[in-house]
């Protein structure tokens, strides 16, 4: 016999594509978006060191230069500080 | 960030993979994205970073060379399963076994979601099964009738539970409930679904001795909840230690599903419906808060004492137990709720002849739930005050002692639970807020709850043959 049952995990929906990558981050601008906790406050500053060390004239921004914290992340007035600062890519941590 | 044309790479922890794949999926992107991870020590106090530096090209190819897997890039749609078995106890067990190897599950044995039996489930529907009432966070899945059914069918369930299910899952999805970091976050919230109206007593909903527990006369409770945490799982995505990172997970085999006992309240206190959301007395509704804890709280005193002693000494002991510097009350400071206080009947009459309201028990409580300033410093709390991103609650800290809530009305009081004095009921609150639902009926409900009746028999209170 068969029997049929229904999926339980439902649907989901694929409305939004990811971005394309950049070929460089040479010349680019970089942003931090991070919650300041699980030890951001000392890896993202290491991060930005080695971008600007390994790719001539990346621009890194301050780990402050975006609203901190878990709640300000995914905000869209976040994402208008971001887009408008005109960076090129996002580093986001820690998520832990 | 992704979404907006700009390519992120995220630095975490190893096993918050399956955490970020839920919230990326949940703002309709394919369930992948650029991570570079490590094991949780290097993100400790005082840890070793060094590994960051060893893996530096990651986090450039994450920016600059990370593709998504083609597989991932479509959506996925529900639909049938099939399954061959000679019998139905054969595809009994072979569904259940599935629902461990696809963790569909809760490791408890599960109903087959037939089409059969889910159509029955159906019936108590009030609106068309493919009413949209959302996307289950952190993962997104879309929420329907129809899946309400399909997981209220899985957990047991019976059609006339259906319309408390659509309206808690309703509150649940209310964006100011938070539900999208609640479903993911470490301090293992769940929800408590307080019900009041006829519906309690006409579905077999428990107010009484047990409420919180298992209990064959009131079976609706542990049903509705667990469809909850099924549907929270399966379409949410919140998998122990892979979508769910809560420590412990207490009260997640049910969540918290009760009626408040009504016919228990003396006269002239208002229903928790009425006074937290306004309802009129008597409206089918339901009062969706979040929670991290529960704990029983022995109020009666022991001897000799008089009624009025009895019920201070009380209210101080509960008091007590609500002035811990408990970090968990911070994210409803303002327009949530520091948790659930449960009293017995029996008690809120005998505090009502005393002259008690609700609202002179929650300011009691409140009052004499305040921290001192310097307990908040000596156990790190006032950090986590600093960080919250309401100016409200960080403003709060200029207050000595320290109130567990902005007002004391964010205090949720109810009264339910056996009519026994000896004991109350905490629900310790990590609720950023507490969000209120009227229950719609389908239009042949009287019909459904006839039917339950002869199924289930005339219980203490839920038969409705006359």
């Amino acid at each position: 016999m068969r029997f049929e049952f229904h999926d339980p995990t439902g649907t989901l929906e694929v409305t939004q594509s990811h971005a394309a990558r950049i070929d460089t981050l040479a010349g680019k601008r970089i942003g931090f978006l991070t919650n300041e906790q699980w030890q951001a406050h000392r890896m993202l500053p290491l991060l930005k060191s080695l971008i600007e060390n390994d790719f001539p004239g990346a621009e890194v921004l301050p780990i402050d230069r975006f609203p901190q914290g878990n709640a300000e992340i995914p905000t869209e007035s976040t994402t208008a500080l971001v887009k408008a600062a005109e960076v090129d890519a996002v580093i986001v941590g820690n998520a832990s | 960030m992704e979404a907006e044309g700009i390519p992120t790479v995220t630095l975490g922890r190893a096993d918050f993979v399956g955490v970020f794949k839920n919230a990326v999926a949940g703002i309709g992107l394919a369930p992948a994205a650029a991570m570079v991870t490590f094991p949780m020590p290097i993100f400790l106090p005082g840890s070793d970073i060094a590994p960051v530096q060893a893996r530096k090209q990651e986090f450039y190819d994450g920016l600059m060379r990370w593709k998504l897997d083609s597989g991932a890039a479509a959506s996925e749609r529900g639909h049938m399963i099939a399954l061959d078995a000679d019998s139905y106890e054969s595809a009994l067990t072979r569904f259940n076994q599935l629902a461990i190897s696809n963790l569909w599950g809760d490791g408890l044995p599960l109903w087959l979601p037939t089409r059969e039996r889910v159509d029955w489930i159906l019936r108590g529907a009030p609106a068309p099964e493919s009413t949209v009432l959302g996307k289950m966070p952190p993962r997104g899945a879309v929420v329907t009738v129809e899946s309400c059914a399909v997981a209220l069918a899985m957990a047991g369930g019976r059609p006339e539970y259906l319309p408390v299910l659509l309206a808690a899952v309703e509150a649940f999805l209310d964006p100011a409930m938070g539900t999208d970091q609640l479903q993911a976050a470490s301090g293992s919230a769940f929800p408590v679904v307080i019900v009041n109206g006829p519906i309690r007593k006409q579905i077999r909903l428990n107010t009484g001795f047990g409420c919180l527990g298992p209990d064959p006369q009131h079976p609706a409770g542990a049903s509705i909840g667990r469809a909850l945490r099924l549907m929270q799982q399966n379409l949410g995505g919140a998998l122990p230690g892979t979508g769910a990172m809560a420590n412990y997970g207490g009260m997640r085999y049910t969540n918290a599903v009760f009626g408040e006992d009504e016919e228990g309240l003396p006269s002239g206190w208002p229903p928790h419906a009425s006074e937290r959301h306004g309802f009129s007395p008597g409206t089918n509704s339901i009062s969706l808060a979040f929670a991290s804890g529960a704990a029983n709280i022995r109020r009666r005193s022991a001897r000799k004492e008089t009624a009025e002693e009895d019920a201070l000494q009380g209210m101080y002991r509960m008091a007590d137990f609500l002035r811990a510097p408990n970090l968990h009350c911070i994210p409803g400071y303002v327009d949530g709720t520091p948790g659930v206080l449960m009293i017995p009947n029996i008690v809120a009459q005998r505090m009502a002849e005393l002259g008690w309201t609700q609202r002179s028990i929650r300011e009691f409580l409140w009052e004499h739930s305040k921290i001192p300033m310097e307990l908040l410093k000596r156990s790190g709390s006032v950090s986590w005050i600093e960080v919250d991103s309401d100016p409200v609650t960080r403003a709060s800290l200029a207050l000595d002692p320290w109130p567990i809530a902005a007002k004391a009305d964010n205090l949720i009081l109810v009264v339910a639970g056996g009519g026994h004095p000896t004991n109350s009921f905490w629900l310790q609150g990590y609720s950023p807020s507490v969000a209120g639902r009227r229950i719609a009926l389908p239009a042949d409900y009287d019909k459904l709850l006839a039917e339950a009746d002869r199924d289930l028999g005339c219980g203490s209170d839920a038969c409705t043959i006359g």
